[in-house]
């Protein structure tokens, strides 16, 4: 193992041996050495492996549905009236079956600063942050996603924290396809002094 | 006919060692960025080619068509010719560099080397020594403070760095009788020079470190405090000439430091052919260097110059002197 004190552990009155056999320059090489033959940490991506975050990650927002497939969102207005950046715009109806739904739901992806307070705030859970954090356009005016496309979002991850396997698709929106539910975790091969 | 043929075949090797020469550069940046990217647990170059093999063929062509820019104020003449003056050096180097034993091909005796001089070794310091200058010219033509102070550190530190260097080869030279670096090679058949010139190998080594301006003694390039150093102002083929002449160095050291010192071609144990041997043991010393630069910092200018005068000369003096009274 590497050994910062190699130097130390020599009595002061023979540091000199340290120093003419250049102890320390050689601790430093063992390292280096050992680093080389360790893991890299690279994580490849986007073209070979993507990152699944964890679930305390807040990233693009979702609106939940409930057990019948519908909106959760009662259109209440409180993560509109919480968010500190003004940035969510709710504007309610009544739908058929008389229940209070959000006609419109805008959330501006470009001024949020993913605080999480409107998740918080929600007394439905409707709104959350979800995993999805590939979402970068050309125009700020892409970014203002409407609620139908909400609805639509991935929701939190089930296998957190670790690296998968995936595809790199060019197109307009472009992509990172996961291809696999679960990977290896990253931290593994993470060096750390114990 | 004879003539002809002996013409024919020096061409032939000289066209051969040239490419060589130009090719080994390539692999070798790839190697260098590799091994930084392991030593720091990341994985170097990774999209060109297989696990960026391709990526040297990328950055040559990037080097190629990048504009040669000229500073403004510069000394024209010396700016365009520096990077030769650099280049030429090394090559001249290994006209009397041996790689191997005679082969015979298609029945004709040949010796895998240009000239067989019987200086060969003061010709190689004396050539090595050349290729400051192209490091002076292209420093002082670029009319720039980091290429002029680069290169006012890189002077003092190859002259410097050449008096132990030359001494500790003396010890060599001492054991094995000649200066003719085949001899020396074959002087080291029963048992290395590494094994009675320890304290020598170790100074030729640190000075072989400084004169291919390697880290830790890599002060005539300190990225922190000069830029480049003397090829700070060059841009696309002037500046990859500069670096193919570096790779160029590092490889003439790592050989000599094989030939003189770990039986040449002379293999250990397991028999492989003489010029496999070769390569592995040059092999190791570049992959030592590499090693040596992701490693350690950078010397101070003052340290330098302290080691190279007050540690390393008196010390290959003491190697001169042992060596001769056990050869006596
Ligand atoms: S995360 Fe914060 S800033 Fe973004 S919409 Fe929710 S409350 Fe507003
Ligand atoms: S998302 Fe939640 S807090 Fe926001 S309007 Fe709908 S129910 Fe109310």
């Amino acid at each position: 193992m590497y050994n910062e004190n190699a130097l130390n552990k020599i009595s002061r009155d023979h540091r000199w041996i340290g120093v003419t056999f250049f102890l320390d320059l050689i601790n430093g090489l063992s390292l280096t050495f050992k680093y080389m033959f360790s893991r890299s940490v690279t994580m490849q991506y986007p073209d070979r492996e993507k990152w699944v975050p964890y679930p305390r990650h807040r990233g693009h927002h979702v609106l939940r549905r409930d057990e019948n497939g519908e909106n959760k969102c009662v259109a209440c207005e409180l993560c509109a009236k919480i968010c500190p950046c003004n940035c969510i715009t709710v504007v309610p109806y009544e739908d058929e079956n008389g229940k209070r739904r959000p006609l419109v739901y805008d959330v501006d992806m470009a001024r949020c600063l993913y605080c999480g307070l409107c998740e918080d705030s929600c007394p439905e859970e409707a709104i959350a942050l979800g995993s999805v954090f590939e979402y970068s356009s050309y125009t700020s005016e892409e970014l203002v996603v409407g609620r139908d496309s909400l609805l639509e979002m991935d929701g939190k991850t089930e296998q957190p924290g670790s690296v998968v396997k995936a595809r790199y698709l060019p197109s307009a929106q472009s992509t990172v396809e996961a291809q696999e539910s679960s990977g290896y975790d990253w931290w593994r091969f993470i060096h750390r002094k114990d | 006919m004879e003539l002809m043929t002996a013409v024919a075949v020096i061409m032939v090797k000289v066209v051969l060692i040239t490419v060589i020469l130009f090719i080994v550069p390539v692999p070798l940046t790839w190697l260098e960025r590799k091994i930084a990217g392991h030593i720091q647990q990341r994985m170097g170059p990774m999209r060109v080619g297989w696990h960026g093999l391709l990526q040297p063929l990328a950055d040559g062509l990037k080097l190629l068509t990048k504009e040669d820019n000229i500073p403004d104020q510069s000394d024209r003449v010396l700016f365009k010719i520096a990077p030769f003056v650099a280049l030429v050096p090394p090559f001249m180097v290994f006209v009397a560099v041996p790689f191997g034993d005679s082969v015979s091909i298609l029945g004709y005796e040949t010796k895998p080397y240009l000239s067989d001089m019987n200086v060969g070794l003061l010709y190689i310091l004396a050539v090595a020594g050349l290729e400051i200058y192209g490091v002076i010219f292209g420093g002082w033509a670029s009319n720039s403070k980091y290429a002029l102070l680069g290169s006012l550190r890189t002077c003092a530190q190859l002259i410097s760095y050449e008096v132990p260097m030359g001494f500790a080869v003396i010890g060599v030279i001492m054991l094995s009788q000649s200066m003719n670096l085949s001899d020396i090679v074959d002087a080291q058949e029963p048992l290395w020079f590494i094994v009675y010139q320890p304290l020598g190998f170790f100074i030729f080594f640190i000075a072989g470190l400084a004169e291919a301006q390697r880290i830790p003694f890599d002060l005539a390039e300190a990225e922190g405090d000069l830029g480049a150093g003397y090829h700070t102002e060059y841009s696309g083929m002037r500046f990859s000439f500069f670096m193919i002449s570096e790779y160029l160095v590092m490889l003439t050291i790592s050989v000599l430091c094989v030939l003189l010192f770990f039986g040449g071609w002379h293999g250990v144990l397991i028999p492989l052919p003489a010029p496999i041997w070769f390569a592995l043991k040059v092999g190791f010393f570049i992959y030592l260097f590499m090693w040596f630069r992701f490693t350690f910092p950078r010397y101070r200018y003052d340290q330098l110059m302290s080691i190279g005068w007050k540690v390393l000369v008196p010390l290959s003096i003491l190697n001169i002197l042992i060596t001769g009274i056990f050869v006596y």
